[in-house]
C-alpha cells in the first residue's frame, strides 16, 4: 500500500458523516494499521457541512489532515464544491440525489455516481440505510481493506439491524465493478 | 492560658493579634466549647478559615490540622475534602461576612446543597474591617464606613424581611443558628447543635469591631458601647422584636440529620456502581 | 495492549485511572467536556468520585480539597475556564499540592470559537495565576497516544514535585479520533515507559522547607501531623506571616526546585537536525505533525530544513536554541507566543520567523511554500513577527 492513504467524507450535519469516517477508522485499526481522524463540528455544521479526515497508513502517522485524497465521498453540493479541487489522484464517490457534480471534473477525476439513497429506499424500504449503500460502493474501491473486514467494522459501530445493513452494503458493493 | 486554649489553641498563636475589644476570641472560645464538650479531639478537627479578620486570626490556632483557602474559596474545597478525609474527621470552618455573603455565597450555597458535612461559622464583624472598615452585605442600613460615607444605602441581606438564612436553608442546609458573640450558654448550645449534625450547619454570629466599625458607624471606641448597641439590635427568637431589632437570635431551622451528607451519598453510590461493576 | 479508535480525551481518562487518579472534578466545556464524561462514567468503577461543580474555580478547589485528603486529582477545561483556575491554580502552587489539569485548546480570546484548535494559551499557562515568584511544568502532546502518555507522566511529576501539571492540548489532540494502545499488563506498562508514584504523606513539622529538593511529600490533612496549609507566606511549619524573608525562602524553592531538576521534565523531538539545517521549524501540538510532514517531504527536494518539537513547554528548554539558524515558529494564534520565547533563547544574530493561524492547521503545501522563501533569504514577515497576509 501507499505509505498513506488519505479519505475524505463531507456533507451535512446529521447524515452520518462521522459515523462512516468511524467505521472505516474502527476497520484500519482491525487490520492493523496506524489511523487518525479528525471530526470537523461546531461552527461548520451550521456553516453547511461536515467533514471526517481519514488517514489510514502503516507506519506512525504525522499529518492528520487530508490534502490530496485519495477517496473522497460527498454527501452535499456544498461539501463537494468545498473539496473537490483538492483530489488531483483520487476518487470521488457521490450520491446524484443530494450532490450536484462538476462535469469538467468528471472529465479529470473518476467519479462514481452511487445512488444510495434511492437504493437504500428501493431494496431496504429506508432511507437509513444510506450510508451502508455507499461503504459498500466504497469497499469496492479501498483495496486496502478487506471487504469482510469493512462489513465487519461496520456492523461493530451500528450494532442495530445487522441484517439489513449488510444487505445494504451488499447492494453498493455490486453497483461498482 | 486558660483551659480550652492550653488544651486546643498553639502557644504560638496565643494570645491572638486581635484589635482591642474585637468579639472574634469570644466567637472562637464559644465555638472551641462546644468542641470540647462533645468530647472532640485535637485529631479529630480539620479547622477551615478564608480571608479577613474572622480567617486570618483563626487560622493556625487549633493545634491539629488547619488550612486557609482564597477569598471565598473554602466551601468548594471542602466539599472535595469531605471526600478524601479518613472518616470520622469533622471540618469547622471561621468565616467573615464577606466571604460567605459576598465572594463566596454561589460556593457556600452549592456546599449547602451538597449537604456537606460541616459547620461553618461566620463570623460577623459587620463590614471589610480587616482593610480598614468597608461596608459588607450584612452592615446595617445607614451605617457609615469607609466605603459608605453617606450611610449604607445598598440593600443589605438582613432587611425588609429578607434574610440571608432563609436563602441558605432553601438551598438545603441542614442546620442554622444566629447568634451574638456575647450569647454565652444560649451560643454554645446552638455550636453543639451545629457540630452534632452529620451534614451542613452554619451558625451567623455577629461581633464587636470596635478598631472600625464602631469608631465609624458608631462614633465610639468604648468596648461596652459597641456590646450595648448590638445587644439593643438583638432579640431571642422567643422574644417580641422592636422596630430597632436586626437580628433575631437562637436556631433558625433544624433539620439535623435529616438526610445523608455528601460524602455519604457520594460514597454510597459509588461503592454501589463498583460493586455492579465487579460483577460485570 | 488493548486498541481503540478513540478521542485524545478518552486517552487522557484512561491515563488518568492507569497513574491512580480517583477524583474528578470538572465544568462541561468544549472541547474538554468528553473528558468529563469519560471520567464519570470510569471513576465510580474503580472507587473514585467525580464532581461537578458550579463553576471552574470551584473544580479546581474541589480537586485541591481531594489532593488534601490524599487523592491523586485532576480537573480539565478549556481557555475560557482556565482562566477560573487562576485562584486555586496559585494556591495550589504556593501550598504544593499535586494535580493534574488538563487545558484543551480551543480559538480565542473569550469564548472565540468553540469546536477548533487554538494554541492561545502558550503563555497563559506559564503564568496561570497572580503574583509571579513560581515555576510551572506544561506539557503539550500531539497525539491521543502521547496525551495518554503525558497523562501518566503529569501525575508522576506532580507527586515528585508536588505541584499542579498542566497538559496542554489543543482541540485536534483531545477531540480528535486515532488509534490508542492501551497497556493492560506491567511489562507493557514498562515497554510505553510509565513512570509511577504513589501519594505519601508529610509527617512535618517542616512542611514547606526552603530548599530546591524534590521528592518531599505534600501535606495530607487528617492524620494528625498538625499540617498547616494556607494562600499566606508560609513559614517552613506552615505559619502564616509577613516577613520578606520567609517569603524569599518560599519562592525560592517553588522556583528552583523546577529549574534545578529541569532535566526530569524537558522533553522535545529533534527530526532531521542532525547536518545543522539552514531552517529549524519549531512546533508543539498537533501543528508539530503537519510540520513533520512538511519537513520530510522538504528533505525529499533537496531543502535543508529541520524540526524541533516542543512536547515539555515550560520550563522552557532554552538551551535547545544553541542554533544559529534561521527558525520558523508554527502556532495556531495570530499574536506569536512561542515565537517570542525563541527569540529569547536563540543566539542573536538567528532570523526568527512566525507563521501562525487559527482555527485550521496549515496545510503540507503552504509550509513548503513558506520554507523555501526563508531558505531563499525572503521574509515572510515585512515587520517583526507580525503575519504578512491577513
Amino acid at each position: 500500500m501507499k505509505e498513506r492513504t488519505e479519505i475524505l467524507i463531507s456533507g451535512f450535519g446529521g447524515q452520518g458523516i462521522v459515523r462512516l469516517g468511524q467505521i472505516i477508522g474502527l476497520a484500519a485499526i482491525k487490520q492493523q494499521y496506524r489511523v487518525t481522524m479528525l471530526k470537523s463540528h461546531g461552527t461548520e455544521q451550521r456553516g453547511g457541512y461536515v467533514r471526517a479526515q481519514v488517514i489510514v497508513s502503516r507506519e506512525p502517522i504525522d499529518s492528520p489532515i487530508v490534502e490530496d485524497p485519495d477517496y473522497f465521498c460527498a454527501f452535499s453540493t456544498p461539501a463537494y464544491r468545498r473539496h473537490v479541487d483538492m483530489v488531483s489522484q483520487g476518487v470521488i464517490f457521490y450520491d446524484p440525489s443530494s450532490t450536484e457534480v462538476d462535469e469538467e471534473k468528471v472529465k479529470k477525476i473518476t467519479h462514481y455516481s452511487v445512488a444510495a439513497r434511492d437504493i437504500a429506499i428501493e431494496k431496504l424500504g429506508q432511507a437509513i440505510y444510506t450510508n451502508s449503500v455507499m461503504l459498500g460502493a466504497m469497499a469496492r474501491k479501498m483495496e486496502i481493506f478487506g471487504k469482510e473486514i469493512l462489513l465487519a467494522a461496520m456492523l461493530d459501530v451500528v450494532p442495530k439491524f445487522k441484517e439489513e445493513n449488510a444487505r445494504a452494503f451488499e447492494a453498493g458493493y455490486q453497483l461498482i465493478k | 492560658m486558660d483551659y480550652l486554649a492550653e488544651k486546643y489553641f498553639r502557644i504560638r498563636k496565643t494570645p491572638s493579634t486581635a484589635c482591642s475589644g474585637c468579639g472574634l476570641g469570644q466567637t472562637q472560645k464559644m465555638l472551641t466549647k462546644a468542641i470540647d464538650d462533645l468530647d472532640l479531639g485535637i485529631e479529630d478537627v480539620i479547622w477551615a478559615t478564608s480571608i479577613g479578620c474572622s480567617g486570618r486570626q483563626t487560622f493556625a490556632m487549633w493545634k491539629g490540622d488547619g488550612l486557609a483557602a482564597t477569598h471565598g474559596r473554602i466551601y468548594a474545597m471542602m466539599s472535595g475534602l469531605t471526600l478524601s478525609l479518613p472518616p470520622g474527621k469533622k471540618i469547622v470552618c471561621t468565616v467573615g461576612d464577606g466571604d460567605a455573603f459576598g465572594i463566596g455565597l454561589q460556593h457556600l450555597l452549592n456546599a449547602a446543597r451538597r449537604n456537606v458535612d460541616a459547620t461553618v461559622v461566620v463570623c460577623d464583624n459587620l463590614g471589610y474591617q480587616s482593610t480598614g472598615g468597608q461596608y459588607s452585605w450584612t452592615t446595617p442600613e445607614g451605617s457609615v464606613t469607609d466605603s459608605s460615607p453617606y450611610g449604607m444605602y445598598e440593600p443589605n441581606w438582613i432587611q425588609d424581611g429578607r434574610d440571608i438564612l432563609n436563602i441558605i436553608r432553601e438551598a438545603g442546609a441542614t442546620f442554622l443558628a444566629r447568634h451574638m458573640s456575647m450569647d454565652g450558654e444560649y451560643g454554645l448550645e446552638s455550636m453543639r447543635k451545629a457540630l452534632q449534625n452529620r451534614g451542613f450547619s452554619l451558625v451567623h454570629v455577629i461581633f464587636p469591631c470596635i478598631t472600625n466599625y464602631a469608631s465609624t458607624a458608631l462614633g465610639t471606641r468604648n468596648t461596652v458601647n459597641m456590646f450595648r448597641w448590638i445587644k439593643s439590635r438583638a432579640r431571642r427568637m422567643d422574644e417580641t422584636p422592636d422596630k430597632d431589632t436586626i437580628w433575631r437570635t437562637g436556631v433558625y431551622f433544624d433539620a439535623s440529620n435529616s438526610r445523608p451528607d455528601y460524602a455519604s451519598v457520594i460514597k454510597g453510590k459509588v461503592k454501589d456502581i463498583d460493586r455492579r461493576s465487579l460483577v460485570k | 495492549m488493548k486498541r481503540y479508535l478513540e478521542t485524545g480525551n478518552f486517552a487522557i481518562a484512561e491515563a488518568a485511572v492507569l497513574a491512580g487518579c480517583r477524583f474528578f472534578a470538572g465544568y462541561p466545556i468544549t472541547p474538554a467536556t468528553e473528558l468529563a464524561e469519560a471520567m464519570s462514567k470510569r471513576l465510580p468503577e474503580v472507587g473514585g468520585y467525580y464532581l461537578q461543580a458550579e463553576d471552574e474555580c470551584a473544580a479546581m478547589h474541589m480537586c485541591i480539597g481531594g489532593a488534601l485528603g490524599g487523592m491523586k486529582v485532576m480537573t480539565g477545561t478549556s481557555g475560557p475556564g482556565f482562566i477560573l483556575y487562576a485562584d486555586p491554580y496559585g494556591w495550589a502552587l504556593a501550598s504544593e499540592i499535586p494535580i493534574v489539569v488538563l487545558n484543551s485548546g480551543r480559538v480565542g480570546p473569550v469564548s472565540g470559537i468553540t469546536g477548533a484548535p487554538g494554541q492561545g494559551e502558550f503563555y497563559n499557562v506559564r503564568f496561570p495565576t497572580q503574583g509571579g515568584n513560581y515555576e510551572t511544568i506544561v506539557l503539550a502532546p500531539n497525539s491521543a497516544q502521547e496525551a495518554f502518555y503525558l497523562t501518566v507522566e503529569a501525575f508522576y511529576l506532580a507527586e515528585r514535585f508536588r505541584m499542579p501539571v498542566t497538559l496542554l492540548a489543543d482541540q485536534l489532540v483531545t477531540d480528535g479520533m486515532e488509534d490508542i494502545s492501551v497497556p493492560e499488563t506491567d511489562a507493557e506498562k514498562a515497554q510505553m515507559g510509565l513512570r509511577f508514584k504513589d501519594r505519601e504523606i508529610n509527617y512535618g513539622p517542616e512542611f514547606y522547607p526552603a530548599v530546591d529538593k524534590i521528592d518531599i511529600p505534600p501535606v495530607v490533612l487528617g492524620h494528625n501531623t498538625g499540617a498547616l496549609c494556607s494562600d499566606w507566606t508560609p513559614t517552613e511549619e506552615g505559619y502564616d506571616t509577613e516577613e520578606v524573608e520567609a517569603c524569599h525562602k518560599h519562592v525560592y524553592r517553588l522556583i528552583y526546585k523546577v529549574r534545578n531538576h529541569k532535566d526530569l521534565i524537558t522533553r522535545y523531538e529533534a527530526f532531521a537536525l542532525d547536518d545543522d539545517p539552514e531552517l529549524v521549524v519549531v512546533s508543539f501540538g498537533t501543528p508539530s505533525r503537519v510540520v513533520k510532514s512538511a519537513v520530510k517531504k522538504a528533505r525529499e527536494t533537496g531543502m535543508k530544513v529541520g524540526a524541533l518539537r516542543l512536547i515539555s513547554l515550560w520550563p522552557f528548554p532554552d538551551e535547545l536554541f544553541w542554533r544559529r539558524a534561521t527558525y520558523l515558529s508554527v502556532e495556531l494564534n495570530y499574536d506569536g507566543q512561542l515565537v517570542r520565547e525563541i527569540q529569547r533563547a536563540c543566539p542573536k544574530d538567528s532570523r526568527v520567523h512566525f507563521l501562525g493561524q487559527c482555527g485550521e492547521l496549515p496545510g503540507v503545501q503552504e509550509l513548503l511554500t513558506v520554507f523555501q522563501s526563508l531558505l531563499d533569504g525572503k521574509t515572510i514577515s515585512p515587520i517583526n513577527w507580525q503575519r504578512e497576509a491577513w
